[in-house]
């Protein structure tokens, strides 16, 4: 009595079974697919946004105005001590560059600065905050701590546009997990819908079965891994759809966004990670249609 | 070997199908149950590999009571008793060696050792030459043949057979009878259900009569060939 042997059994009794109702089983390998490849496309767009958020969050800086009584040296004692403390870049600016940054920015306008009877721009310390501490509850702690040195007397980190980010991330996050869960409770259904019908289309052998002393487990365990195998199928021909529209669709989105994080910076939905996934989530989703199917449909 | 103790078998707003069955069959006796059609034939047979379980009473099988038998313990149970039906139940998509060795794949027998014995098989239902011909191009007789060697590839200790010559013509019953009768003298205890007079005076095997339910007859073989000849 060799497990080898039953084990070998059950898969090709599995992929009879895949061979002698090959419509119902591409109904359910197509569904499978269907929903793969669009999960798999949002996960490929969530993780797109991420990475514009990341780029833009690259931008985010915290500014730190300081009293007229902190010398130049303190200043940079200060920003020092910020670029120690948060592992980012700070830099201090003293008054007189500050203004001339500001005539540049304004250019035409630039005359109206010189006309000024004294500059009244204050020293500050410019952080570039780095990627751990750009959430918005990490940004704040960092400005309170900030703002409870001597000497300061305003921080500025642009709340709202980090808000915003996160809050799209959020978003973004919240559908995404929602609509994969409607896509496995759909999958999941259909999938048990379809070995309902490969047991029914197999009731005799099932019988059969039974009669010369087959266990539930041994009757179970082929439809078990013909869902695996469906759940399988249907990840490979997601991984390639995802792939094909990833190769069509990657320069068009790379155009997109140069606007914004400048060109040269390429997209892609389907990497080793990515396909591991959807193959993994593809076997995951057929086994559990299946344990669905026989826990409900076949009472032996 | 077989042995039941005041068996009662009943449907819910049905007459009892068996009421106070008590008989005793011994290791490798063959064993004609007769009588009219819903006198209680397939009824006791169901009862035996446990298909059904009985309303009250005890079913020993090698000394012990299957009546209490848990349901995972029916599989088990099955692999030692061989059953063989009318209506054949041979998949028809599956080669006749694929068919015989359907109860082999159940007991995990590797592929080669399985094929060696169900070809041995076959040889003795004298099918080896329609290893791999499908059930359907197969006569009646043939395909009875098939589901006698599936029942015996695994030497199972008892056969049951539920009319198993109820579909085929005269010559062909007497093939399947001879069949039976050449399993039962290598030893095994065989069980045939049938209706078939004829079969009874030819054969002049043990026979119980059952009638509604119960057991009305428990006659020897030349007993029961005789009451059939002068009824006859």
């Amino acid at each position: 009595m060799s497990a080898t042997a039953k084990a070998a059994y059950f898969w090709r009794s599995a992929v009879l079974g895949l061979r002698h109702s090959p419509f119902v089983h591409s109904v359910a390998v197509s569904t499978l697919a269907i929903a793969l490849f669009t999960a798999g496309l949002a996960r490929g767009a969530m993780r797109m946004l991420d990475g514009l958020k990341d780029t833009l969050g690259g931008e985010v800086e915290v500014t730190i105005y300081l009293d007229d009584s902190v010398t130049p040296e303190r200043g940079r004692a200060l920003a020092s001590a910020l670029a120690e403390r948060t592992g980012g870049e700070a830099t201090w600016v003293s008054p007189d560059e500050a203004l001339t940054r500001l005539s540049r920015e304004l250019g035409d306008l630039a005359d109206t600065v010189a006309e000024l009877p004294e500059n009244p721009l204050p020293a500050s310390v410019e952080l570039r905050v780095p990627p751990p501490l750009r959430s918005p509850e990490k940004l704040a702690a960092l400005a309170r701590e900030a703002r409870a040195q001597e000497g300061v007397t305003a921080v500025d980190y642009g709340e709202a546009a980090v808000e915003r980010l996160s809050a799209i991330s959020r978003a973004l996050q919240v559908g995404g997990g929602i609509a994969f869960l409607v896509i496995v409770i759909a999958t999941v259904i259909i999938t048990s819908a379809t070995l309902q019908l490969a047991i029914y289309a197999r009731r005799e052998e099932i019988e059969i079965q039974k009669l010369v002393g087959a266990t539930d487990r041994f009757v179970k365990a082929p439809f078990l891994i013909e869902g695996l195998l469906q759940g399988l199928l249907g990840g490979a021909v997601a991984v390639i759809a995802l792939w094909a529209f990833s190769r069509w669709a990657g320069p068009r989105v790379d155009e997109l966004f140069a606007f914004l994080v400048g060109p040269g910076r390429s997209w892609t939905l389907v990497d080793g990670r990515a396909l591991v996934e959807v193959m993994a989530v593809g076997a995951a989703l057929g086994l559990c249609g299946s344990f669905v199917a026989v826990g409900r449909f076949l009472k032996v | 070997m077989i042995q039941l103790f005041h068996i009662y078998k009943a449907y819910p707003g049905d007459p009892p199908a068996l009421s106070d069955i008590n008989l005793s069959i011994d290791k490798g006796e063959f064993v004609f149950l007769t009588g009219p059609s819903g006198a209680g034939k397939s009824t006791l047979l169901k009862l035996l590999f446990l298909a059904e379980r009985p309303t009250r009473g005890q079913i020993l099988i090698g000394g012990r009571n299957i009546a209490r038998l848990r349901d995972s313990g029916i599989p088990f149970l099955r692999r030692n008793i061989g059953v063989v039906f009318q209506d054949f139940k041979l998949l028809p998509r599956r080669t006749v060696a694929d068919n015989v060795a359907f109860t082999l794949d159940v007991l995990g027998v590797p592929r080669s050792e399985s094929r060696e014995r169900v070809m041995k098989m076959l040889k003795r239902v004298g099918l080896e030459h329609k290893a791999d011909v499908l059930p359907p191009r197969l006569s009646g007789g043939e395909q009875q043949r098939v589901v006698i060697a599936r029942a015996l590839v695994n030497d199972p200790a008892i056969l049951l057979a539920d009319e198993p010559t109820g579909n085929l013509d005269p010559a062909l019953t007497l093939e399947i009878m001879d069949l039976l009768c050449d399993v039962n003298v290598r030893g095994t205890t065989v069980v045939v259900a049938t209706h078939d007079q004829s079969l009874l005076e030819r054969y002049a095997k043990r026979t119980i009569r059952l009638e509604r339910g119960t057991i009305v007859s428990d006659e020897d073989g030349i007993q029961a060939a005789r009451r059939v000849a002068s009824a006859g």
